[in-house]
């Protein structure tokens, strides 16, 4: 083997690793990505069951002294009804939106019974919920997040030779379509 | 028959062979990198679940913090090294990296980052060299004092932090003869010295990719908080052959102690650089415990509690068991930016390395093939 056949092995070779590198990393990147995906999902239907589950004791808690305020009790609790853990992801975040105006609405009416508010109990179940609500909208945030990355990267080049080739789809934000969140209708004038 | 011409074609042959490689494994390690971080979206702090997370915010101090030794910046983490030019030789004269636990805080809150054993990217902030007849360079400003203080939070003075920092600073008697002194290290400056700096300055912007977890789960919170200098197993410098067989001599000629027990006996104290106490304190049942006035005690106690005190349910960021924490100075985009470049150069490198082995290819054969 003469030298210029050893050069030209050498420059087959770096080629060669600079090639499987690529395709390795990316490979792995993008089952991170989905991993990544997977666990934000997971996070955000833990919070999705607290909320589900929190929801019953503040109803019972304001009910006794809000008798009067049947539409927002039957909306939240219809909303809350709707959750459905196997439910498509886009369907699970339209009943998350609708879930999450409806516990607003019942906030801004709670604001109207100072009674409600001075009682420990209730304040704390507001609070709660209230912490519930913000942690929804941080994870969504990062699911939202991770999702894009990886449709943005299974669309780039070289990830979407490796995409094709592992039939790696898009995946859904979690996002509800316009419609799906229409805010309960409640009326808000002091009884 | 090789002329001198080709054997110095083969000697730059060669080496850039060697060097192309060399950047094309650095590039790879860059890639990985700027994967890591940019493959993963950004956690808010108060809405942070268990596991792997990506956070990005600015640098608090926690307990302590520290002060790099060229520029006596009060930082978190430090990288600093002198090396000596002398004619064609240069050797390296001075390397210290530390780093301390500190906080990050985003537009959610704040979170305390246990970093031991985390990967720093941080690029250099300072590079100069002595000028060659006007001695060390205008820059330079050695540290005075101990490199680990105790640090104020903003809660200590609410008018001005900073005017409260300088006026600690002002109140402190600097020793002439700490440990850690650079001036005594290094010298007060010399002449053919280069002289470089990365740092990670309380409040600048970093972003950290790394595990987070309970603090009642950190196998042991005192090592996590740890500075790398005296973490390291065998001793600071004890991976340099260098340092090793400068202790090995020490240790024959009977002037450096076997271990920490039969040079400190049980002084040795973290953070005053010789490392943890080597055994267990007795305490006297029969000592009696100091009288605190009630006021200075429940305001002691407020101010432990707010700089000591993490409740065993709260979320801390530190390595995972399987994957080490990454910190890297500035945002995603530029941690991710730096990782790309480095690649970048990556291939540049493989280009050199293939262009190299043609050279001496060609070089061997005696010319061009025609």
């Amino acid at each position: 083997m003469n030298p210029l056949s050893i050069a030209a092995t050498f420059a087959l070779t770096v080629l060669a690793v600079i090639v499987v590198f690529l395709v390795v990393t990316t490979y792995n990147s993008i089952v991170g990505l989905i991993q990544r995906i997977d666990k934000a999902w997971a996070n955000i239907d833990v919070s999705l069951r607290q909320r589900h589950d929190e929801l019953p004791n503040l109803l019972s808690a304001v009910r006794g002294i809000m008798s009067l305020e049947q539409t927002v009790f039957e909306e939240v609790a219809r909303r809350r009804a709707e959750y459905r853990p196997t439910a498509p992801i886009p369907d699970q975040a339209a009943t998350s939106e609708a879930t999450s105006a409806a516990v607003r609405s019942l906030f801004a009416v709670v604001e109207r019974y100072p009674a409600l508010l001075s009682q420990h109990n209730v304040a704390a179940l507001q609070a709660e919920i209230a912490r519930l609500e913000g942690i929804i909208a941080d994870r969504r945030e990062l699911y939202n997040d991770s999702v894009y990355l990886y449709n943005t990267r299974i669309a780039q080049v070289p990830a979407v030779l490796v995409a094709w080739l592992f039939a790696w789809k898009p995946r859904p934000l979690f996002t509800a379509e316009p419609g799906d969140t229409v805010r309960p209708d409640v009326d808000l004038r002091f009884h | 028959m090789t002329t001198p011409a080709d054997a110095q074609m083969l000697g730059l042959g060669a080496v850039g062979i060697l060097g192309g490689v060399g950047l094309l494994a650095r590039g790879f390690a860059g890639y990985r990198q700027a994967g890591r971080i940019g493959d993963t979206a950004t956690s808010r702090i108060s809405g942070l679940a268990v596991g792997e997370v990506r956070v990005s915010g600015s640098i608090e101090t926690a307990e302590v913090q520290l002060t790099s030794p060229l520029q006596s910046r009060p930082c978190v983490y430090y990288r600093s090294t002198v090396v000596q030019s002398e004619g064609r030789e240069s050797r390296r004269i001075f390397h210290e990296e530390r780093s301390v636990g500190f906080r990050v805080r985003d537009e959610t809150g704040a979170l305390r980052v246990f970093p031991l054993g985390a990967r720093w990217d941080v690029p250099d902030r300072y590079m100069d060299r002595d000028g060659l007849m006007s001695g060390p360079p205008a820059g330079l400003s050695l540290r005075v004092g101990p490199s680990i203080r105790m640090a104020r939070t903003p809660e200590d003075d609410q008018s001005d932090p900073i005017r409260a920092m300088q006026i600690a600073d002002l109140l402190t008697v600097h020793g002439t003869t700490g440990g850690d002194n650079s001036e005594q290290i290094i010298g007060a400056g010399g002449q053919g010295r280069q002289y470089r700096e990365a740092a990670l300055e309380v409040g600048e912007t970093v972003t950290i990719v790394g595990t987070v977890l309970r603090f009642d789960q950190l196998a042991d919170p005192t090592a996590a908080d740890q500075d790398l200098a005296i973490m390291e197993p065998a001793g600071p410098g004890a991976g340099d052959p260098e340092i090793a067989a400068d202790m090995a001599e020490a240790r024959e000629a009977g002037t450096l102690a076997d271990d920490a027990r039969s040079a400190w006996g049980n002084a040795a104290i973290p953070g005053f650089g010789v490392g943890r106490p080597v055994t267990a304190p007795t305490l006297d049942p029969d000592a009696t415990a100091p009288v605190i006035e009630p006021g200075m005690a429940a305001e002691a106690a407020q101010s432990a509690a707010r700089t000591f005190d993490i409740a065993a349910d709260t979320l801390v960021l530190a390595a995972g068991a399987d994957r080490p924490m990454l910190i890297a100075a500035g945002t995603p985009g530029a941690s991710a930016g730096r990782g790309a470049q480095s690649f970048l150069i990556g291939l540049l490198g493989a280009v050199l390395a293939i262009a190299s082995a043609v050279a001496v290819a060609i070089a061997i054969t005696g010319g061009a093939p025609r």
